[in-house]
């Protein structure tokens, strides 16, 4: 991977060869590089987000992409200046630009992950009406993906330190957690919504319940 | 930069090499790693009360840390050589306050991430509002006690290197915790409030801030609880 010319050539080295992906970002560093492993993660997250809009329809068809982009910007901008620090208290031997490189990467195989599973969450999108089960389903498939996206960022502590630390599972366990109640904030993402943004603020917790009980479902 | 990363690393060998002999600017650079990451997570504890709590809390939380740091400074200094640590009085204030930069530092990496938990919590005016001062409160007990316990480790690394014994190491430690949290909390009670009580006005300090001590507080609590 001596260029960032290809986004094939980026998928492939994400797929097959993480760690050739942190080497690049560390020893042979590149804006281009990381701005494409931005954009693949933001992209890929908006295309997924067009299937998760298409259970619905109407407005979500665009609410959806546009909230899951924007949701996974600013979790991944909220969580950047605790993963270096937690990076260093791993022993990493990282610049600022690596880590944030690592963490475009990280996502950018989550969403690439996700746009593996959206034939499945089309087919299921399209023979059930529960918001429920289709939200479960979504967050079981982003819980695969982020879990290899964290194994990225895990990888760095190991390559570039020489060993795996606690406190990078610890971030990795925080970074979940703000998406998850990012994806509250943001909400509806699955199911119909009159406005963009909800008036009323929830912890993800409480939504969920309320999600599973069936208290706010509405597919259309 | 480097000593930053190596601060943080726990590099007990370069941070004991820095210590001897304890330099001025290294003080005053882990003073301004306290100054601008404790202020900015403090600035986030007062959020959910008001703006002006905010701007309070950014200016106490810092200044919690120096007295804390000044009030224990000589018994610590004291300890340090009693229990056979090796430690001077500037290089134990000097270990002291970097221990304090290394949480502080862990602080202001949280700041982003409390500033989206006040965004969520239920706000003031909502029926809701004791829900989000317990979220409020509990995020905050979480970062502060995740960068106590790391600032600790590495400081307990560093006593390590430094005395050549883990036993003397540890029981330093434990006097130098004993001393700061035994202070340190009756001075966050004196310097109340930080987040802010949802039925109290906003205030730099209460209006009795000498009045009552915090073990007094915590024993009329017990005694509510238990008779």
């Amino acid at each position: 991977m001596t260029t960032a010319k290809s986004p094939v050539l980026v998928i492939e080295a994400l797929l097959k060869y993480p760690g050739r992906v942190i080497h690049e970002l560390e020893h042979n560093w590149r804006a281009a590089l990381a701005g494409s492993l931005l954009i693949f993660a933001l992209a890929g997250m908006a295309a997924y987000g067009i299937l998760v809009g298409s259970f619905s329809g109407g407005a979500q068809l665009w609410m959806a992409p546009v909230k899951l982009a924007l949701g996974t910007l600013l979790s991944m901008l909220i969580c950047l200046p605790s993963l270096y620090i937690f990076a260093c208290l791993s022993g990493v031997e990282a610049r600022w630009r690596t880590v944030t490189g690592v963490l475009f990467a990280a996502v950018g195989l989550s969403a690439l992950l996700l746009i593996g599973f959206a034939p499945v969450a089309w087919i299921f999108s399209q023979s059930t009406d529960s918001v429920a089960f289709m939200a479960a389903l979504h967050l079981i498939f982003w819980a695969i993906g982020i879990r290899f996206g964290l194994r990225l960022v895990e990888a760095m502590g190991r390559l570039l330190s020489g060993s795996t630390r606690k406190h990078l599972k610890l971030w990795g366990l925080i970074f979940v957690m703000v998406c998850l109640q990012m994806a509250t904030t943001l909400r509806p993402i699955v199911g119909r919504s009159e406005h963009f943004l909800p008036s009323e603020k929830k912890f993800f917790l409480a939504h969920w319940i309320e999600t599973t009980c069936g208290t706010n479902q509405q597919k259309k | 930069m480097e000593q930053f990363k190596s601060l943080l690393g726990g590099d007990a060998n370069r941070i004991a090499a820095s210590l001897s002999p304890p330099k001025v600017r290294s003080f005053a650079q882990y003073c301004v790693i306290i100054l601008i990451g404790s202020g900015l997570y403090g600035s986030t504890l007062g959020l959910w009360r008001a703006p002006l709590q905010s701007l309070y809390t950014a200016i106490k939380f810092p200044l919690l840390i120096f007295l804390t740091c000044a009030g224990n400074g000589a018994v610590n200094g004291m300890l340090a050589q009693l229990l056979g640590s090796g430690l001077s009085f500037k290089q134990t204030a000097l270990a002291i306050f970097m221990s304090f930069a290394i949480a502080a530092t862990i602080l202001g990496g949280f700041a982003p991430i409390t500033v989206f938990v006040w965004y969520n919590a239920p706000t003031l005016q909502s029926r809701n509002a004791i829900l989000g001062h317990s979220m409020m409160l509990l995020t905050h007990v979480f970062a502060i006690a995740l960068a106590g316990v790391t600032a600790n480790r590495w400081l307990l690394s560093l006593l390590r290197e430094m005395s050549g014994r883990a036993s003397t190491a540890r029981t330093v430690l434990f006097s130098w915790l004993a001393g700061n949290l035994f202070l340190g909390a009756q001075l966050a009670w004196n310097l109340r409030p930080f987040i802010g009580s949802p039925r109290l006005a906003v205030q730099f300090l209460r209006d009795d801030p000498l009045h009552g001590n915090f073990y007094e507080a915590v024993w009329r609590a017990l005694r509510h609880l238990l008779f």
